[in-house]
């Protein structure tokens, strides 16, 4: 019996592997400097062994036919396993150390072991399960972090942030799990070095390529397929990964029956790479970029597009053992098209919003106990004017909001030091400058009240003068006492200001949601969280345990008046109201990160507060992501090397609605009723489990290997409620409507919509 | 259009579903009156309706006030004209030969039980309305196949350019939620002159009347909030759902009050769709 071991990641013989037959360890042998053996047969067919230290062990069962060919087996090297990469990633009593307070990491090996929606591992919809993170509502991918909206979050792709994070109108999000390493969510403490939001950081690391060999990755799955190359670009110093994903939602479409929808268009891609080359022994150099689009196309003449261009470029030098600099570029842009192609009544709307920015971080090891760093951010935001352009025939006029500009520097400096071997802290400081810039156009009202009276005059700015400026001093705290080795608590405060908000009173973002710029009658969000929280770890750091604890104040938070007209408005301060938010709540996790069965348990119970003058007759109120109570389940089990399952359990409070309290007749027909106050009801309790089951390929030494994974989205088939619709209902029908025909009986009703009830799926994966 | 895109994507994955439920729902404290008064330059227009609002899942029949002071005064005189009720009609109506004056100031006056309830509106000029005309057009994307009317006409005012048209197709006020048709000097008003499409696909021998408003601000405000209230669906991607703001307001006694009053020229077209 002849063979060859290789390494599986870089295919180069293993020198000196142990090679036995099953039982019969002693009389092994090894292999040699090309990693070739040879074994005498004895009896066959039987179990063949090979292991090599730091490495995974290979076991094959071995047939006559098998002896006439060279046999090559691949070790994996032990730190591809799931376990090994966590502990690279993160040391095993992290959590109790550091000084991270509100501070999730998710590998993406944790993310595509989860049972997803469709089939599609979601990085925003995973993030739903950790405690202190609500969703909208059933498949949705925003995120609304301790009581923030879900404007409030930076989602940041190496270093540049992404505008509309979402496909489908939020179903999915745009990171293809492929093209992404890890993700940080930062919801309570924020080093100073970022800002820019008021809630929460979601930081995407984008992967790099392998530097030895060309590889590739991809899969096919219910709605969509991936595929990934990576590999080394200039020789062994630099090195390449690109990755791309289209989905082909299109074609359940074609098998409704309804011509209407029958002839629609649906889809949407991502592709992302990187390239990084490695300068010198101190420099390395990055290129980042994401581009993504959907297209919606209703009969050949209707379609809405939107897309995301996200590019960065980061240089990193390390001057020395303890001083390090990096500098990043960016530029991100967002933009979104409605036409109607139609010679009487067509149109074509364009709308685009772009941020780029610049940002220089040094840091410094002081002695062996202090950090500092210090830099500076500057940023300019570019909302390009929207457009509608009617078509040649079509007698509207042409209609344009003006465009808006600003300018946000940022300077930042944060010290983190041991000050006893128990006390730890991080102490940083934030100073931002902003100012609105024109060229543009303020309308002045009698009492600076825009939403009173109509303007009384205007004023002109002219191209880069400054129409409004803010500036505003963050303040980042956070301490960590050692109560125990394994035992720490922790103390953060932190402030951040947000110049950029979403004009919107809707929970689910769409495309086309209007941003708006700080102004003369829009102030910053102004937000300062303080949360405390215990740390411990036990069972040699096999288990992480956790309670948080926060409150957080906002003001300067917008919402809408009755009615408003937001997205073509040239005076949308009009339309705009104003106030304060707040926000508290516990967060208990209980998670293990190592052995067969993985996974966490997360208990949330938390509120979130607005009041905002002209809504609720001024009194607060709840967003109708205030959901008190949150619970999330997440477990892995790897059953064998081929064999794993994942299921998650997620039950949650009903979404804070508004249901009316009556109805009357107002032009002959029947209008409900509600109350001056805002979502005084709420939807049933929300409960859903998925599960999924992954089966590999056992390695045979193919240049390949594929996986299998079955999943089901909502096992038991909760009908949880998407909307409830008040309506009269004809013939004691949910979908009868006068034009169908004779009209016997009419009453009011109440109709719900539910989405994904026991909804299957299933992928194929592969590596090559 | 964003109804479109939801129910479309709602659609895509043909795995939602609609049942009837039955919601355990609050109810207000006592009976609220709603209002909608009407008072144009045309006699067969003028009329003031009041009724209760009742419970969400009590029948849809509509409970008239029978028993309120109805009046509206000319402000600039202070002239009343009386309004009377109607079994007929089960609404509050002039002397027919009472109507609006363009330029005049009016206020609405509802005295009942107590309380009293005031609204004011100028009547404004009315615009041109030149000609209607209907052809036959095959199917169109959101439109479908049928008969379509086009409304000419001019429109020559700066200011105060709001409009509804109400559209009665043989004795059916079209009052379903996509049939209104509201529309401002937004995105101008020369698609008044170049023809207004009706966006209804009408049949050979319809009787279609046509009533061209022209309101003031607030009243527009209303109407508009309403069909925004209609449309709500309570799902994730409708505004909270809010009552309309009325235009009506309590000046003496206690409570709410719901509905509008409008002041506004009428023009009127009726035409039978004779295929041609």
């Amino acid at each position: 019996m002849k063979g060859q071991v290789l390494d599986a990641s870089t295919s180069e013989p293993l020198v000196g592997a142990n090679v036995f037959w099953e039982g019969q360890a002693s009389s092994g042998t090894i292999t040699d400097s090309d990693g070739r053996f040879s074994l005498p047969v004895l009896n066959i067919p039987t179990q063949l062994f090979v292991s090599y230290l730091g490495y995974e062990r290979s076991t094959r069962l071995i047939q006559v036919r098998d002896l006439d060919k060279l046999q090559r087996f691949y070790l994996k090297p032990e730190d591809f396993s799931l376990e090994e990469v966590l502990i690279q990633e993160r040391r095993g009593d992290e959590q109790v150390k550091n000084l991270e307070l509100g501070k999730s990491s998710l590998s993406m090996e944790n993310l595509k072991a989860l049972p997803a929606l469709f089939g599609e591992v979601d990085l925003l919809r995973s993030l739903q399960l950790l405690p202190g993170v609500k969703s909208a509502g059933e498949g949705t991918a925003g995120l609304f972090v301790r009581g923030g909206s879900a404007d409030q979050n930076l989602v940041q792709v190496d270093g540049a942030p992404v505008y509309n994070a979402s496909h489908f109108f939020g179903i999915f999000s745009v990171f293809n799990p492929d093209g992404i390493k890890k993700v940080d969510l930062y919801k309570g403490n924020m080093p100073a070095s970022y800002g820019g939001r008021a809630s929460a950081l979601i930081d995407v690391s984008l992967r790099e390529g392998e530097t030895t060999r060309l590889s590739g990755e991809g899969g096919i799955g219910t709605i969509s397929s991936r595929l990934t190359l990576q590999g080394p670009l200039l020789g062994e110093k630099s090195n390449f990964l690109i990755s791309g994903r289209r989905t082909y939602a299109d074609l359940f479409l074609k098998l409704s029956s309804n011509p209407d929808i029958k002839n629609n268009q649906l889809n949407f891609y991502d592709l992302n790479g990187k390239a990084s080359f490695i300068l010198s022994e101190k420099d390395k150099l990055s290129f980042s970029s994401y581009q993504g689009s959907d297209f919606l196309g209703l009969s050949g003449q209707f379609g809405l597009g939107w897309k995301n261009w996200v590019s960065a470029v980061n240089w990193n030098r390390v001057n020395s053992d303890s001083s390090f600099f990096d500098l990043q570029g960016y530029h991100s842009r967002y933009s979104y098209q409605v036409k109607f192609d139609n010679e009487d009544n067509g149109f074509d709307w364009n709308n685009s919003l772009s941020e780029s920015g610049i940002k220089a971080t040094w840091t410094r090891v002081i002695a062996s106990k202090s950090t500092l760093f210090w830099g500076v951010h500057g940023q300019l935001y570019h909302f390009a004017p929207s457009d509608l352009k009617p078509s040649p025939n079509n007698p509207i006029n042409r209609k344009q909001t003006p465009g808006v500009q600003g300018a946000l520097g940022n300077a930042f400096v944060g010290l983190t030091r041991e000050f006893t071997d128990k006390l730890s802290g991080e102490l940083g400081l934030r100073q931002g400058v902003y100012a609105q810039l024109g060229e543009g156009k303020v309308y002045q009202y009698p009492g600076n009240a825009p939403t009173d009276s109509d303007p009384s005059d205007s004023l002109f700015y002219g191209p880069a003068e400054v129409m409004q400026r803010y500036q505003g001093l963050e303040p980042r705290i956070a301490l960590r006492y050692m109560l125990r080795p394994d035992f720490s608590l922790k103390l953060s405060y932190n402030r951040n200001f947000q110049y950029v908000q979403i004009a919107s009173n809707s929970s689910a973002g769409l495309p086309i949601d209007r941003w708006v710029l700080a102004g003369q009658y829009i102030r910053p969000i102004q937000s300062d969280q303080v949360s405390v929280g215990v740390f411990h770890n036990f069972d040699q750091n096999r288990w992480e345990l956790s309670v948080e604890g926060y409150y957080k104040d906002l003001q300067n938070v917008i919402d809408l008046r009755n009615g408003a007209r937001i997205l073509l408005s040239d005076q949308v301060e009009t339309e705009l109201l104003s106030g304060r938010g707040w926000a508290y709540g516990a967060e208990f996790l209980l998670r293990k990160n190592k052995g067969k069965t993985t996974g966490w348990l997360g208990y949330t119970w938390s509120r979130a507060w607005r009041q905002i003058d002209g809504i609720s007759r001024n009194e607060a109120y709840n967003p109708r992501f205030d959901r008190p109570h949150d619970v999330s389940l997440v477990l892995n089990h790897q059953f064998s090397t081929a064999w794993s399952a994942g299921l998650t359990f997620v039950y949650t409070s009903g979404q804070a609605v508004s249901f009316p309290v009556g109805s009357y007749v107002l032009d002959n027909q029947p209008v409900p009723l509600y109350s001056d106050y805002r979502n005084e009801n709420r939807f049933p309790d929300y409960h859903r489990l998925d599960a999924s089951v992954t089966w590999k390929n056992p390695d045979r030494g193919r240049k390949w290997k594929g996986s299998w994974n079955f999943g089901v989205y909502n096992l038991y088939g909760r009908k949880n409620p998407f909307s409830y619709d008040f309506r009269v209902l004809y013939n004691n029908q949910v979908n009868y409507s006068p034009e169908d025909g004779e009209i016997v009986s009419t009453r009011p009703g109440v109709v719900m919509t539910y989405l994904f009830t026991f909804l299957p799926s299933i992928t194929y994966n592969v590596q090559f | 259009m964003k109804k479109t895109w939801i129910l479309l994507l709602i659609s895509v994955f043909l795995f939602s579903c609609q049942e009837e439920v039955f919601l355990d729902l609050d109810q207000k404290e006592g009976r609220i009156p709603v209002i909608e008064g009407y008072w144009t330059d045309q006699g067969i227009s003028n009329e003031v309706k009041i009724s209760l609002a009742k419970n969400y899942y009590d029948s849809l029949d509509q409970e008239s006030v029978r028993d309120a002071e109805v009046f509206v005064k000319e402000l600039k005189t202070g002239r009343k004209i009386a309004f009377r009720y109607l079994e007929a009609t089960r609404s509050y109506r002039p002397n027919p030969s009472e109507r609006a004056i363009v330029g005049e100031s009016y206020q609405l006056n509802v005295n009942w039980k107590g309380q009293t309830y005031q609204s004011e509106g100028l009547m404004l000029a009315p615009p041109i309305l030149d000609s209607v005309v209907w052809n036959y057009e095959k199917d169109r994307p959101f439109r479908g196949e049928g008969y379509f009317i086009k409304v000419y006409g001019k429109i020559p005012f700066l200011d105060n350019n709001q409009y509804r048209i109400r559209v009665i197709e043989n004795d059916t006020l079209k009052n379903q939620r996509e049939d209104y048709l509201l529309f401002d000097d937004t995105f101008g008003l020369q698609v008044f002159e170049k023809g207004l499409e009706l966006g209804y696909a009408f049949q050979k021998n319809d009787r279609v009347r046509m009533e061209l408003y022209r309101l003031n601000k607030d009243a527009f405000v209303y109407l508009s909030q309403l069909v925004n209230l209609l449309f709500s669906d309570g799902g994730l991607f409708s505004p909270p759902p809010q009552n309309p703001t009325s235009n009506i307001r309590v000046v003496s006694g206690k409570g709410e009050v719901l509905g509008y009053f409008v002041v506004s020229p009428v023009l009127t077209r009726t035409v039978v769709i004779a295929p041609k």
